[in-house]
């Protein structure tokens, strides 16, 4: 299996940016905060990707990342900043499958791509097996940096459905809680895929 | 002890789907509608005064809204330091990072502009960042009165203890030991970074905090902006860890309010990870010196501590330390003086004075016991303490239990080795263990509890669940003390409008103090179903609590834990792992064994990250943190944390709710002190300074 190291994590920045998908007629909400109208000389760029299957054509301020879309202009506060600079994995999500640390990704690289996020993960009312495991482990406990885990542990689980305890470890090591609820979350991952 | 119904069995958190699901709203989540964001300008200087501030230009950028300067803004922050020494924007600023001004502004990106616009003209004074260096004669003063802190009863002396006579103590030891210890300033690096939102309408403010204590945190708004208390609303209804550094109102809660004043408009505040690490708060340094005398069969005579702890630039915290009282010992002297220094100020992390202190007093007790050729585990068993101050009887103590039970679970007598730093090969594996205490006194705190018409019951209390799991505890009491499921319990919390007074999640109190009050409510509504018979239709029966129980007379109620660490340590790198670890816990009846266990792993890790890698590092000549982050601060990983078992010795608890006692705090306490002497164990040389880095290790060994 291929680890998904924390360097690896960091720099895969444009895996899949091709893969487009086809954008309805009728093109999903979009929100603007006034910012804009304020400072006309901010750049912006008119970006089409999709989120959670839902597809949006939207204009972006060069400078937003994009968890700052997701949150602010998109209404997708699952996903949570715990440094915005690249260090805790609190706002990792998936980009065309591969995990990412939002903050450090600009919207306007995201131009085709195809995002999943915690509010992602849960089909027809169902939650995903991760979900389910994460709440029979009490693996939250503040909770701040749950969705980033399950977005990383899931990554993991698509690559390699059955890892070991230390893989577990290893794919999900750029993902902080200070908590420090390691034991209960690897114990959920590992109760949906693991070897044991 | 009685089994229960529900209370002792292992149930999922109420809210754990909103906690998986994203649907959870934590506090940076909320968004306003007319909602400004605003960005702090902070002092690039360690200690300097500013004679002038013009914020024209930023001002004139468009998007800002409001500006706040010591110029315009003379508010004490009073929970920012205990002496009243501090103001929302001070001048002198006193360390790299004291605020000098906030903007709001219609999105973060042109706040974070006009902090650049902002023109500060400042007087660079002289500064220092070392607590001795802050004691000598003709240093830099920090505070009018010195360097030297007051203690905590507003005295220009030290925080002391005192009984029996240390010298006749040690007249009568055969053996007198001596050593220093030191510990390091670090962080809470919660994940969720401090943000306030704040509205006005009319006089009425509305505070959406990220805060440990709802209620603490209203009163002190209403205390430092001169309101009504009726007149400030505080909500906090998720909240991202804290540990301590988000007890009461925040200056953020303050600099939100008065720039949504300014602006008109609602205002939300946002600290930056950085600022979190620098700007905030974390647990006091401490440099501190022991004696003890010992007798030849391994009983102590006396102990005497002295310490200077690092206050930091404000005084916001009691920078004491705690570690002695788990000795029984005839004759104790501890002496704490707090410093100032233009570094990153210190106050409250789970456990504040402990864990620091347990260091050095179970350090420098491990060296007795190998000195005495006796094993530590035995050497703690003949010295613990059996008496609170060797004086007053607990109301239950279980540390014998621990300390027997954990060392069962650990396998002590495989893993120890009675030669520390015997083996061979690059890497020698040791085993260590500590012990520890906690308060848990009883205290005030109030519940409202109502039943409806359709037989569902909803409990009120003033909590926000830190990712203790408090709101499930609550339920938990309330189902178990009616005699209904979990699920016939909603629990309502975090609103001061909705919710009566808690203590706050700090101090590990709010399932022995609210919890207390959760149960005489529902014990008075039961009273009156029994009166009136059960509610139909439209009807509500409600019932309310103030419990306020006196003191304890002639007895102390403690929480105890013993830990045990095994460490392999790689001799020629430095690096450690702890490749096994057992928390022996005696809080009383565990409410939830499962969040419970969560608390106790958790606990047990960040302490070990504090024993081995964190620390906030400044650069002498130039006052500046040169770490701030978490990177720099090595926060444990997935990767470095070891498997943690859990043992659990209930003791029979005669008070508290269905007698448990405190949890959160304790679980960390003696974790750095068990990692340090199994460190020593493994090399035979100890490391007398935290954390315990490779280079200190490296540097033992050489």
């Amino acid at each position: 299996m291929k680890k998904i190291s924390r360097r690896k994590f960091v720099e895969g920045t444009s895996a899949g940016i091709v893969a487009v998908a086809a954008i309805p007629a009728v093109e999903a909400q979009q929100k603007q905060t006034p910012a804009s109208a304020v400072n006309p000389s901010v750049p912006r760029t008119t970006i089409k990707l999709s989120v959670n299957g839902v597809d949006h054509r939207l204009e972006v301020e060069d400078r937003w990342t994009l968890v700052e879309l997701l949150r602010d202009h998109l209404e997708l506060t699952g996903t949570k900043i715990g440094c915005d600079r690249g260090e805790c994995g609190a706002c990792t999500v998936l980009v065309d499958g591969t995990p990412l640390y939002s903050c450090s990704q600009l919207a306007v690289w995201m131009n085709g791509c195809s995002i999943q996020t915690v509010e992602g993960l849960a089909k027809n009312g169902k939650l995903d097996p991760l979900q389910e495991a994460f709440i029979e482990h009490d693996a939250p406990q503040c909770g701040y940096c749950t969705s980033g885990q399950l977005m990383i542990a899931k990554a993991l689980l698509m690559k390699n459905a059955r890892p070991t305890r230390d893989e577990v470890r290893t794919a999900m090591t750029g993902n902080l809680c200070r908590c420090s609820n390691y034991n209960h979350y690897v114990e959920a991952v590992m109760a949906v895929g693991g070897k044991a | 002890m009685t089994p229960l119904k529900t209370v002792g069995h292992g149930t999922h958190r109420v809210d754990a789907l909103q906690r998986v699901t994203g649907a959870a709203k934590y506090t940076s989540d909320i968004h306003l509608p007319g909602m400004l964001y605003a960005r702090v300008l902070r002092s690039p200087h360690p200690h300097a005064r500013i004679r002038k501030i013009d914020v024209s230009k930023a001002m004139a950028l468009p998007g800002v809204k409001a500006i706040l300067t010591h110029a315009n803004c003379d508010i004490t922050w009073s929970s920012g330091d205990q002496l009243n020494q501090r103001r929302l924007f001070n001048n002198p600023v006193r360390f790299a990072g004291d605020p000098v001004a906030a903007i709001a502004a219609v999105d973060r990106h042109v706040a974070e502009d006009a902090t650049y616009l902002i023109e500060v003209d400042y007087e660079v004074l002289p500064f220092l960042t070392d607590v001795e260096e802050a004691l000598k004669p003709g240093a830099v003063v920090i505070h009018e009165g010195g360097n030297l802190s007051l203690n905590n009863q507003r005295q220009p002396a030290p925080q002391t203890y005192k009984r029996g006579n240390v010298a006749d103590g040690l007249k009568a030891a055969d053996h007198v030991f001596e050593d220093n210890f030191t510990s390091a300033h670090h962080n809470n690096a919660q994940l969720e970074m401090r943000v306030s939102i704040a509205a006005w309408s009319g006089d009425k403010l509305t505070v959406h905090a990220a805060t440990q204590g709802i209620a603490n945190c209203r009163t002190d708004i209403a205390r430092d902006l001169k309101l009504n208390v009726d007149n400030v609303r505080v909500i906090s209804e998720y909240m991202g860890g804290g540990f301590g550094n988000k007890n009461q109102c925040q200056d953020s809660d303050l600099m939100a309010a008065m720039l949504a004043k300014q602006a008109g408009a609602p205002v939300k505040l946002e600290f930056t990870r950085k600022e979190d690490f620098v700007a905030v708060h974390g647990r006091w340094s401490s440099r501190q010196s022991y004696k003890a005398g010992v007798k030849n069969d391994g009983t102590l005579t006396a102990i005497q501590m002295t310490a200077l702890t690092g206050a930091g630039a404000y005084r916001k915290g009691s920078c004491d330390l705690s570690g002695t009282e788990i000795y029984q010992v005839p004759n104790l002297e501890t002496s704490v003086s707090p410093v100032y220094t233009n570094t990153a100020v210190a106050a409250n992390y789970r456990a504040p004075a402990y864990p620091q202190g347990v260091f050095g007093i179970e350090s420098l007790m491990d060296d007795v016991a190998y000195a005495l050729k006796m094993d530590p585990v035995e050497f703690r068993l003949k010295n613990m303490t059996r008496k609170f101050r060797d004086q007053t009887p607990y109301t239950s103590i279980g540390l014998e239990d621990c300390i027997r039970r954990g060392a069962e679970k650990f396998e002590w007598k495989k893993r120890w080795k009675p030669e520390a730093g015997s083996g061979t090969g690059p890497v020698k594996r040791g085993a260590g263990m500590a012990m520890g205490m906690f308060g848990s006194g009883l205290g005030r705190s109030s519940a409202v509890v109502r039943l409806d018409g359709q037989g569902q019951y909803h409990l009120y209390v003033g909590v926000t669940d830190i990712g203790t799991a408090a709101k499930t505890t609550m339920g938990l009491i309330a189902a178990e003390e009616l005699g209904v499921p979990l699920e016939k319990v909603t629990v309502v919390w975090g609103d001061t409008d909705t919710c009566p007074y808690s203590v706050g999640e700090s101090g590990s109190r709010t399932t022995v103090q609210t919890g207390m009050a959760v149960i005489e409510a529902v014990r008075d509504l039961k009273k009156q179903i029994a009166d009136k018979g059960t509610p139909q239709g439209t009807d509500v029966l409600t019932a309310m609590a103030t419990t306020n129980p006196p003191p304890l007379q002639g007895a102390s109620r403690n929480s105890f834990a013993a830990h045990f660490a095994e460490v392999e340590v790689n001799i020629e790198t430095g690096h450690v792992i702890v490749t096994r670890f057992v928390s022996a816990h005696d809080s009383g009846r565990v409410v939830n064994p499962l969040t419970a266990q969560s608390q106790v792993q958790g606990g047990a890790i960040q302490g070990i990250g504090m024993a081995l890698h964190e620390e906030l590092l400044y650069d002498k000549r130039s006052g500046q943190p040169l770490n701030a982050g978490y990177y720099g601060a090595r926060i444990m990983t997935h990767l470095d944390a070891p498997l943690v078992d859990v043992v659990w010795v209930e003791t029979d608890e005669p008070y508290g709710p269905f007698g448990a006692k405190t949890l959160g705090e304790p679980t960390i306490i003696p974790t750095v002190a068990a990692v340090a002497n199994a460190v020593y164990n493994a090399i035979g040389r100890r490391v007398k300074s935290l954390p315990i880095t490779r280079d200190k290790i490296l540097g033992v060994l050489a």
